[in-house]
């Protein structure tokens, strides 16, 4: 294929193929391969140290001794850093500011080094501080900036060239809660608007509600990449089953002695919980509990099949339960 | 481009921070306090003293706030936000350079000219040899100080550790920018205006390239 051309030929705006990465003698990144299509909000989760922040650094080109091949918008990143400057904005997890300049000071240079016109330029910071909601300490100096209104700052510095491309490397850590839900509003706002994101975090929630795709790294290794339904749907935690009585009714009993059924848990509020075996037919078993508890003449309030939450899932795959 | 906008950016930095009012105002303040303390001199002009101890102290001083600046803006991932864009690493070290330089030229300047002042005041119209000697001094003072200046270039980039560059630049930023002083005082025929002029653009650009060296192969 030509290389060229990729973006024409697929969708995906950004591109991993066998990329690795080592410092010394530690492999910090092992042949990772992944695609990010236009418009998607990429979740990239994974513990400390899994390798999240070499891949953005390899993405941004802050890191380019490297092996294979990244691509953006069709566009090898080591030969055309030109073109990818002007499309991506990057949010990194530790980057400090110059403590002498005040914020506007900051914007005006970045803006200016990103190649935006004078004329545009006043406009444009303006607009980022309102978005990020900082226009009251636009002559502040950074020295005396909270953590939050930093964090906010680094999110306002990558929106100055208007990048159809957003990297958010941990853009949560160390804020406070106020702090961590006005920036995650923001990030979903920005995704609203069609921005491409990749986002990474070592905790799950913090991007279960805004990413519609979700790569799961450690080891330096891509372990799973898919939607937020499709990892809870492809493997089941368990396979069990909730069913819930009306108040004061009987509990059906001997449903253990179902086929398929492991055991029965009891629970509060008249539940019963049914856990269902490794190889049970879930169908076929659900038809046989309904059908016992029909036949015990059981009032049932609730039945429903339990599935597992991102962050079982999350932590079955880091934990290599399932490789 | 991104050269003009990192130099007039950092030139803004500079010379606001405490280190270049130390230099702005107090150096000028020491010629005069230096012609009261020591009036007569021994005859050699407060100009060309005052000279020679800018080189050491602003060298000294310029040399330590260089080095600490990169050293720790480099652990704080400041270039990080400067790389993502169309930015070249070796204008982010030359623009340092040059505008901790400027200050520095400009510094002198004014001490100097305070110095000339204090000598036309006290020995009267100016001799020729105070004027070849002032010229004389300033042109020392400034390959000093571009050594110095270099030398703090590469200690930041080389070290991680703010006090250790800090120290390493002040010690051997100062001993190293002697090599501009000391032959012209051994050694009769070498005329002390080019040998500063060359020692001032040969020394600093070896170090300089080799700390852009350097710098460009630093993983941020």
């Amino acid at each position: 294929m030509n290389r060229q051309n990729r973006g024409e030929n697929n969708k995906a705006l950004i591109e991993f193929q066998t990329v690795s990465k080592s410092y010394k003698n530690t492999l910090a990144l092992d042949k990772v391969s992944f695609a990010i299509n236009k418009g998607d909000v990429f979740g990239y989760i994974g513990p400390n140290g899994a390798g999240k922040t070499t891949t953005i650094k390899i993405l941004v080109g802050l890191i380019r001794d490297y092996t294979g091949d990244v691509y953006i918008a069709g566009k090898n990143i080591s030969k055309s850093r030109q073109e990818i400057y002007k499309i991506l904005g990057y949010h990194p997890q530790e980057a400090g500011f110059q403590r002498w300049r005040t914020i506007d000071h900051t914007l005006r240079t970045f803006g200016r080094l990103s190649g935006l016109e004078s004329t545009h330029l006043e406009s444009k910071i303006r607009e980022v501080l309102e978005f990020v909601n900082l226009q009251d300490v636009r002559y502040k100096k950074i020295i005396h900036l909270s953590g939050g209104m930093i964090q906010k700052l680094r999110l306002a510095q990558t929106l100055l060239n208007d990048p159809q491309i957003l990297v958010l490397d941990e853009p949560l850590s160390g804020l406070d809660p106020s702090s961590r839900y006005q920036v995650k509003n923001l990030i979903k706002n920005l995704s609203q608007k069609g921005i491409t994101i990749l986002f990474s975090s070592h905790i799950l929630t913090d991007i279960q509600d805004i990413a519609n795709k979700i790569g799961i790294v450690n080891n330096g290794r891509i372990i799973k990449i898919g939607s937020p339904d499709e990892l809870q749907s492809e493997f089941h935690i368990g396979n069990i089953i909730e069913i819930v009585y009306n108040k004061g009714g009987n509990p059906c009993p001997n449903l253990e002695n179902i086929n398929g059924i492991e055991r029965i848990e009891i629970g509060a509020s008249n539940k019963q919980f049914a856990h269902l075996k490794g190889d049970a037919d879930i169908d076929d078993t659900i038809h046989r509990i309904l059908r016992k508890i029909t036949e015990h003449k059981s009032k049932m309030r609730n039945f429903r099949i339990l599935t597992p939450s991102l962050e079982e899932v999350y932590l079955k795959y880091i934990e290599g339960d399932i490789r | 481009m991104s050269l003009k906008i990192l130099f007039l950016d950092e030139l803004k930095g500079f010379y606001k921070s405490k280190v270049m009012i130390i230099l702005w105002v107090g150096m000028p303040l020491l010629s005069l306090l230096f012609h009261y303390i020591v009036p007569d001199a021994e005859g050699i002009p407060i100009s060309s003293i005052v000279a020679i101890i800018f080189s050491s102290i602003g060298g000294m001083l310029a040399s330590a706030m260089l080095s600490t600046s990169i050293a720790s803006e480099k652990v704080r991932h400041v270039y990080d936000l400067f790389l993502i864009r169309p930015v070249r690493r070796t204008n982010i070290l030359l623009a340092k350079f040059f505008a901790v330089y400027l200050c520095l030229i400009i510094a002198t300047g004014i001490s100097l000219a305070v110095g000339l002042i204090i000598d036309q005041l006290t020995i009267g119209n100016l001799p020729e040899y105070v004027v070849d000697q002032a010229i004389e001094s300033l042109s020392i003072s400034l390959a000093a100080m571009a050594i110095s200046c270099s030398i703090g270039i590469f200690f930041g980039v080389m070290v991680s550790s703010v006090p250790v560059a800090a120290i390493l630049s002040v010690y051997l930023g100062n001993q190293l920018s002697a090599i501009s002083i000391l032959p012209t005082l051994f050694i009769d025929f070498i005329d002390p205006i080019i040998f500063s002029l060359l020692i001032c653009s040969i020394v600093p650009t070896i170090i300089l390239t080799i700390s852009i060296t350097i710098f460009a192969r630093k993983q941020f």
